[in-house]
């Protein structure tokens, strides 16, 4: 009896599917980057709000925090409206491509902290 | 089935639900918060009767504490896994394919597994061990096993953020 479970445990156990995904842990902070430019697509959700900002090179996913302390913070989803210009310094993943966490973002003059 | 997963997670994500726990400013947090609650109440009901069990509290018949932990635990557990599938919802195909959360879900397969399968062993040792007498070997183990199941669960509940 235990040792089927414990051969039941393995088999869960054992990732079935081994895709890209997307954790906190996998950011670079060791290699800081500014990425500017419009804002071309804005998702203002929870647990993370997300943009996308067109540089000359290519479009960064940047991701933000969660929508709660954007508010709070003064980073509402109008401060953050498609076609503004958008600077933001932050961490390129190191896991999916194109994708950052910014730490803070510059918007209309106005820095907003998102740690 | 390995080609169907990603879609029914794909629909799941993209159902109203879903999109409305993302959505609202507060959804996404009450559910983070309860699932947390739930963790206290449920993880503390698994502690005291898996600690009776094991021989602390002897003075205590193991029937008085053992009962009503249990239900505490049971209740706790619904609360974790409502709470739990809204957050799951929300970002159901990155959460899905995360290394962490694949060991998580086996995890909990496996204690509720122990906790039915050991169920009625329990129940039985219960009635007739009096205060002041060790319960049988194997219920012991299972209540190592519970504890042992459980607090693992929870780490990688939080080491999910990590990898």
């Amino acid at each position: 009896m235990r040792k089927s479970l414990v051969l039941l445990g393995l088999a869960l156990a054992i990732p079935t599917a081994v895709l890209a995904h997307h954790g906190w842990g996998s950011y670079d902070a060791a290699n800081p980057i500014t990425v500017q430019g419009p804002i071309e697509t804005l998702k203002y959700e929870n647990p993370h709000a997300q943009i996308t900002v067109k540089t000359p090179a290519k479009v960064w996913i940047v991701t933000l925090a969660p929508t709660s302390r954007m508010q709070v913070r003064g980073a509402p989803a109008e401060f953050l409206a498609v076609g503004k210009t958008v600077s933001a310094y932050g961490y390129p993943s190191t896991v999916e491509k194109d994708e950052m966490r910014a730490e803070r973002i510059t918007v209309d003059g106005k820095t907003i902290e998102l740690r | 089935m390995l080609h169907e997963a990603p879609q029914l997670l794909m629909a799941l994500e993209q159902s109203a639900f879903a999109s409305g726990i993302r959505q609202s400013t507060w959804a996404y947090m009450t559910a983070n918060v309860g699932h947390i609650l739930a963790l206290m109440l449920f993880i503390s009901a698994v502690a005291i009767m898996d600690a009776r069990l094991l021989g602390a509290f002897a003075g205590t018949p193991p029937g008085g504490v053992v009962r009503p932990a249990r239900r505490c635990a049971a209740l706790g557990l619904l609360l974790m896994a409502l709470t739990g599938a809204a957050l799951f919802s929300a970002e159901a195909t990155h959460v899905a394919s995360n290394p962490v959360f694949q060991i998580k879900a086996s995890l909990i397969g496996l204690g509720i597994l122990n906790a039915v399968l050991a169920g009625r062993l329990i129940a039985a040792a219960v009635d007739r061990t009096p205060a002041f007498t060790p319960l049988p070997t194997p219920v012991r183990a299972c209540a190592m096993l519970s504890l042992s199941i459980w607090f693992a669960t929870a780490a990688c509940g939080r080491l999910i953020a990590y990898f």
